[in-house]
């Protein structure tokens, strides 16, 4: 685990992303100015209190495993095929949820959940 | 009726929130759009525009405000009808109007106003389309903003939480033709609120596997729903280990949306925005472990069989 902040003249190469897009709430601002190091966002221009938590919370540090079944560490590779057989063998599988993800991953739940025959649904439900 | 925030910004002088909080859930909501901008037909921001709040408390929000009317709890739908009717001078009873918790006065100025305006809109919160009356009251408040539309231009937008939720509704509409809620059991879309939503469907123990992307339903739903989460084998996909993570049969972590995976997200008003990630995480996307599960499930026998389904067609 690293510190969380750089130290002057340190190894990391520090990055800036113009117009950012913060994906936290339904405003979705799109003219965040983004400070990041390789491991983790340092300054969040722009953004307000949930933004700036948001982008500051979130690294690329490697802090879960890649991939659980039933509680025991898997490769991703172990995952997919397990998702895939509970998916393929239930009648009515659901795919829920779709809030905090993109809509090329949306569109990819669509075909999983008609390929399996199944219920697709999202927050809006709620 | 709706606009996009583009629109609200250079054109609506009077903005109804009604049970929302802006000030704390959609902090920029304000100064981005609705109030303090200066926009092309309202040169002076803050000055041309005039704020209403609904709710049923005092929020942070109602600093901004210049008019706030304290609804009393459960009373939105009846407030919103006795505005209707006000809206076309019909006479409303007195108790009906003392049973909002607000006086006919506040509501006649408030309609006056809201005929008055120019530009107006009502963003409705989940302080209205989640408490009594749910999706009667959205409808409500929907039909308020289109019968405004015979005096002055009058839209209604939802302000939508959870940043991709629009996203999903829009993805789920232009490929399925419904928003949410949809059942691909026969093959093609059936939509029924109430049969084929997340809450009812696990409760009443209905579906017998659950794939859960970009949500804690273990940390959020009422305990039958839960309970049906850990019983029968639920998958998860999610950047954290989550509370529902640690009751399903698989998780998968992935990079986290806009942070660290690229790809799109609709802004509350259904306008798309690319996402620009300034990390690189050590986590594949959901876009790609869903691309993946795909294939593992296409080489697997179909879930229909075949020679059934000719069958029936001949």
């Amino acid at each position: 685990m690293s510190t969380s902040v750089m130290p002057e003249g340190a190894k990391h190469e520090l990055t800036v992303v113009k117009h950012a897009t913060c994906t936290f709430c339904g405003c979705v601002c799109d003219d965040i100015e983004l400070h990041a190091n390789s491991e983790r966002i340092v300054e969040t221009k722009r953004a307000c209190i949930l933004g700036e938590a948001w982008f500051k919370n979130h690294t690329a540090e490697r802090l879960y495993p890649d991939a659980l079944i039933d509680g025991k560490e898997a490769t991703v590779d172990e995952a997919v095929e397990a998702a895939a057989d509970i998916l393929h063998k239930a009648n009515m599988p659901l795919v829920y949820g779709l809030s905090n993800t993109t809509c090329e991953a949306q569109r990819q739940a669509v075909w999983l959940a008609e390929l399996v025959g199944g219920v697709i649904d999202s927050h809006t439900s709620l | 009726m709706s606009c996009t925030l583009g629109e609200v910004k250079n054109r609506a002088d009077f903005i109804i929130y009604w049970g929302g909080n802006p000030a704390e859930c959609h902090p920029r909501h304000f100064t981005k759009y609705t109030l303090t901008q200066k926009g092309k037909f309202l040169p002076r921001g803050r000055k041309d525009r005039t704020m209403v709040l609904v709710d049923i408390r005092e929020t942070m929000s109602a600093k901004a405000a210049d008019i706030f009317l304290q609804v009393r709890p459960g009373k939105d739908f009846e407030m919103l009808t006795i505005l209707r009717a006000l809206v076309k001078n019909q006479k409303v009873s007195a108790e009906a109007v003392a049973d909002t918790g607000l006086t006919l006065e506040q509501l006649q100025d408030l309609v006056d106003r809201m005929k008055k305006a120019k530009f107006g809109v009502l963003f409705f919160g989940m302080g209205l389309s989640m408490t009594r009356g749910k999706h009667m009251n959205s409808a409500a408040a929907l039909t308020l903003a289109a019968e405004m539309n015979a005096f002055t231009k009058f839209v209604a937008m939802p302000m939508r939480g959870h940043g991709n939720v629009t996203g999903a509704d829009v993805v789920l509409r232009y490929t399925t033709g419904y928003p949410f809620g949809i059942s691909l059991t026969r093959g093609y879309p059936r939509f029924n609120p109430g049969e084929y939503s997340t809450i009812d469907l696990l409760v009443r123990g209905d579906n017998d596997a659950t794939l859960v992307i970009g949500a804690d339903p273990g940390a959020t739903m009422p305990k039958p729903a839960i309970e049906h989460l850990k019983r029968t084998p639920t998958i998860v996909l999610d950047p954290k280990v989550t509370h529902t993570s640690r009751l399903a049969r698989v998780h998968i972590t992935t990079a986290v949306t806009g942070v660290s995976a690229p790809g799109t997200a609709y802004r509350m008003d259904e306008v798309p925005l690319p996402l620009r990630p300034a990390l690189k995480s050590p986590y594949p996307t959901d876009e790609d472990v869903l691309k993946r599960i795909i294939a593992a499930v296409q080489k697997k026998p179909a879930w229909y069989p075949e020679t059934r389904n000719q069958a029936q067609i001949a």
